[in-house]
């Protein structure tokens, strides 16, 4: 148990100290509104918690035209690899800010997966499990909102912008349901009011005298859910502004790229200060049947500024060392170069990267073989995978939950985390 | 197991109806034995409900909706002393009641996102066809082995969801029907129960044969049958741990839940061959059919499970939590929590040839079923029954509902209402069935151009009727809250509405307020 411990308690337990320490120093009365509103408690306040963003690479990026490159090989294409800050790990040439980060980076050279196709890799990549006609299962997010978020909190605790995930809640439950924003991170349907804010107010304000009276003879569970859910519908239109970055942005712009997933990791950064636990940003299109060089060219250039910006302005903040940023896609890429120039999918040897909270950077872990063809040690499962993730943020990656009463845990039976590359 | 116990019950039971009139109705069995367990665990049961809720539960579980205003106001003016009585029956000859169950079915059977993609999302015809089935009170054996036959039309959509995979019927068909979870058994032998692979595998063997046929097509609906071929085998090839590539696993023969034997089959004429199937062709009737032994099986009165399933199926449907709960898990270790009662339902509802109707009218008329929603238990779904349940309206019954508080259940809808009230509201609940409510779905109801659109006025509808009102504001509030909650406003509630509905000199805002309100309340959310 003691191994889960969520993290926070520590921090929270840290942060206590340091108010203490406050009033050691002379005050007679606990100085709580000092604490919040000292700098660096308030710093150490906003790292409580483990928090994930997930860049999603739709399509599945090719591993041999990124972080597992196979330079002089048949099968290595015409990308070159550079140096990174890390001795020994080299990443593609259109790669150059990453490699400067490469030692925040633990890149996994060794996945193997279950699902090939596009529907079933976009599910078993966000929940480690195949898909089954009983039981849906949670997305990597919905598991993030049920073990990260905080209760009663303004804003949601799943949010994803993009092309992303296919699978939602699944058995966590509606309250879990990722809130999707649009490209550039237009707010979903049904967020704006059409009322004026006297009449909204004059409508809440029957409504809960409404509640009020109900609830003094009527407990049963399920009316305090539906309050608490109204309750929490209306502070999140109070606390929009945080999907906003249309201030920041100007100043942002350089650091993360002037792209909509630049864009979108800005946000994502927003809204991980903001408390929000898991934030998922897709970015399009990775699946390069044909021109698979053209395609990764443009591709990656969107992703170096977006993705090496994100790390630079957490790792600025002092985020990254409780938000773990994985990067991933449904699927690798074939070693084989098709005869239009593209790479097919391919499962049997590709690359998912970690980096941040949790996780030892500058590492590698497996290998496949000399053209790429397969791994050659150390392979990693989905379900490895997962258990690797959930163990970073400080979730049990053995949690039981239920689907009437069928049980089933976090990851698939037999799954274990990628230790070596654990902090 | 129950399996057995009920299966000596069932000779006793075989005896003829008319040697049974002396039984008492099974209403004051329901009462009686539910009492005996409040004296027994000391529990204070909540009183009778009023007749204000009692008339909106009933509604919604009957047919689905809220009654009217004019409904109501007649059921709370009327002063006959068997008026719920009364109103039970009318309603159960009411149309809506057929319509209602067989909706409430077609969720059983399908759920929400059945497998089978865009074929199984449309299920016009197959709820036609439920639909009839409960228009004609057809005994619940029957038509759920002509489901299992899938030949009548219309029913063999129940069929799609398992194209191919006999598996997946193996794991459905038991445990809606016979209540018996037997996915463990597909990997590895059942952890907690008796089941085997051998038995899942043997079960397994009565699908493996079908065949969804493509039938003509029907508008955008495309129609369906099953055919059934005269080979092929089931494959069983030990446990998931065992797995080896290339290793193919020996043929299993039909064998039914819980038997010793397998199924006695005559054997194929020398040199049979299957005939080839060309799409579109209903294979010709098999040599030996496996899935009309099934089909008899399943349904047949003596088959322990299928009568104790679908009586506490019924049961958890009316009164929240199944005798044994989750409904559909009627394991040997699991006890009823009144094995009495348990035995009393499934035996008369044998008895009673499996009516549906009868058994329901039996449930709503107990006192159990009336009991109020108040009282200190903070469970959704009392274990012992000693108040009403709480139960989320279903997204069709919050539809409904909301047109009929609104005024507006005879308008036409191209804004796609239905489809994004499926959507917010289709699965309120987690794996477990526990509420939860949504952050979309308040999006919805709070901002949604649909939900203004019911509640602004227009054309008679409910706020339309209110501002053209010469009745003082009094007596329209006492109209909104019939027409929404179904009950009267208490003193402190018409007061406060009517503050609320005279604080501007603008009253439009204001109505659209106050019944926004009301709709959006817990009280509407729930059947209580």
């Amino acid at each position: 148990m003691s191994s889960f411990c969520p993290a926070h308690e520590h921090l929270s337990r840290r942060a206590f100290l340091k108010g203490a320490l406050v009033t050691a120093g002379g005050l007679t009365v606990p100085n709580w509104g000092g604490l919040f509103h000292s700098q660096s408690i308030a710093a150490e306040a906003a790292k409580q918690g483990k928090r994930c963003i997930l860049l999603w690479m739709n399509g599945g990026a090719s591993q041999i035209d990124t972080f597992d490159m196979k330079p002089g090989r048949p099968t290595g294409g015409p990308f070159r690899p550079i140096a990174t800050r890390v001795p020994g790990m080299q990443v593609c040439e259109y790669l150059p800010k990453m490699a400067q980060h490469a030692d925040k980076l633990a890149v996994i050279r060794s996945m193997r997966t279950s699902e090939p196709d596009h529907p079933g890799g976009i599910y078993l990549m966000h929940t480690g499990f195949r898909p089954l006609v009983n039981v849906s299962h949670p997305e990597l997010g919905a598991m993030a909102a049920k073990y990260l978020g905080k209760e009663g909190s303004d804003l949601p605790s799943f949010v994803r912008m993009g092309p992303t995930g296919n699978a939602g809640a699944g058995f966590l439950g509606p309250k879990y349901q990722p809130f999707s924003l649009g490209r550039e991170g237009r707010l979903p349907y049904f967020t704006d009011s059409s009322l004026s804010a006297e009449a909204e107010e004059r409508r809440k304000n029957l409504w809960r005298f409404m509640e009020e009276g109900f609830a003094r003879e009527h407990h049963a569970e399920p009316f305090e859910a539906h309050r608490s859910a109204k309750e929490q519908t209306w502070r999140l239109l109070r606390a929009r502004s945080a999907f906003d970055i249309s201030k920041e942005w100007e100043k942002y712009r350089d650091l993360y790229g002037a792209s909509d997933f630049g864009r979108g990791c800005l946000l994502a950064r927003k809204l991980i200060e903001s408390g929000v636990p898991f934030v998922e940003i897709g970015q399009d299109n990775y699946d390069s049947h044909a021109d698979n060089f053209v395609c990764h060219k443009a591709s990656l250039r969107v992703l170096d500024p977006a993705w090496s910006g994100l790390l630079q302005d957490l790792h600025d903040r002092g985020l990254l060392q409780d938000t773990l940023v994985v990067w991933m896609g449904e699927v690798g890429r074939t070693p084989s170069i098709n005869n239009r120039a593209g790479r097919d999918h391919f499962v049997r040897g590709w690359t998912v990267v970690l980096a941040g909270g949790g996780i030892k950077g500058g590492a590698t872990y497996g290998a496949t073989d000399a053209d790429g063809k397969d791994v050659k040690e150390n392979p990693v499962t989905e379900g490895d995978l997962f258990a690797t993730i959930y163990t970073a943020l400080g979730i049990n990656p053995r949690a039981k939950h239920f689907v009437g009463t069928r049980p089933i845990w976090a990851t698939p039976e037999g799954a274990r985390p990628v230790r070596e590359i654990l902090s | 197991m129950a399996g057995r116990g009920i299966g000596v019950l069932f000779v006793a039971l075989a005896l003829p109806l008319a040697g049974r009139t002396a039984e008492p109705p099974l209403r004051q069995r329901i009462d009686a034995e539910v009492q005996k367990t409040w004296q027994r665990e000391k529990i204070q049961p909540a009183g009778l409900a009023d007749d204000a809720t009692f008339l909106r539960r009933l509604f919604l579980d009957l047919v689905g909706t809220i009654p009217s205003e004019a409904e109501a106001r007649a059921f709370l003016a009327d002063q006959d002393p068997n008026k719920r009585e009364k109103l039970i029956d009318r309603l159960l000859a009411d149309p809506r009641f057929a319509a209602h169950q067989a909706t409430t079915w077609d969720l059983v059977l399908f759920g929400r996102h059945p497998p089978g993609g865009d074929a199984t999302r449309k299920r016009d015809d197959f709820r036609a066809w439920l639909t009839q089935k409960w228009i004609r009170n057809e005994g619940y054996d029957r038509w759920v082995r002509a489901l299992l036959l899938g030949e009548e039309e219309g029913s063999a959509l129940f069929h799609v969801q398992f194209r191919g995979q006999p598996e997946e019927a193996t794991v459905a068909i038991t445990r809606l029907f016979l209540g018996t979870q037997l996915q463990c058994a597909r990997c590895h032998d059942h952890p907690y129960e008796r089941w085997t692979q051998r038995d899942f595998y043997g079960m397994a063997a009565f699908f493996v044969r079908l065949v969804v046929v493509d039938g003509p097509a029907k508008g955008n609906q495309r129609s369906y049958r099953l055919g059934e071929k005269s080979t092929g085998e089931v494959l069983f090839s030990g446990s998931a741990k065992e797995q080896k590539p290339g290793k193919k696993g020996d043929p299993i023969a039909p064998r039914f839940l819980g038997a010793a034997q397998p199924l006695a089959e005559p054997a194929l004429p020398m040199g049979f061959k299957e005939p080839s199937l060309s799409s579109g062709k209903m294979p010709p009737p098999p040599h030996f059919s496996r899935k009309a032994r099934l089909a008899e099986w399943v349904t047949a009165p003596d088959n322990p499970y299928f009568a104790q399933a679908v009586a506490n199926r019924v049961w958890g449907q009316f009164m929240g939590r199944g005798l044994v709960h989750p409904v559909d898990d009627l394991g040997e270790k699991k006890e009823p929590s009144h094995p009495e009662l348990m035995r009393a339902v499934t035996s008369q509802l044998i008895a009673h040839k499996f009516d549906l109707k009868w058994y329901i009218r039996e449930l709503v008329n107990s006192q159990t079923y009336q009991r109020a929603a108040r009282g200190p238990s903070t469970a959704a779904l009392p274990q012992w029954f000693e108040r009403a349940r709480v139960r989320p309206l279903l997204a069709e019954e919050l539809l409904a509902s909301l047109r009929v508080a609104t005024g507006t259940e005879n308008e036409k809808d191209n804004s796609g209402l239905k489809e994004y009230v499926t959507q917010y509201f289709g699965e309120p609940t987690n794996g477990r069935g526990d509420f939860q409510g949504s952050l979309a779905e308040h999006l919805f109801l709070n901002n949604s151009g649909q939900v203004r659109q019911m509640i602004q006025p227009h054309k008679g509808n409910l706020a339309d009727r209110l501002l053209k009102s010469s009745h003082s504001w009094e007596a329209r509030v006492e109209q909104m809250f019939l027409a929404t909650l179904t009950r009267l406003p208490t003193p402190e509630e018409k007061a406060r509405f009517v503050k609320h509905l005279t604080s501007t000199n603008k009253p439009e805002p204001l109505v659209g307020e106050a019944i926004w309100v009301l709709v959006n309340c817990a009280e509407f959310r729930f059947n209580r």
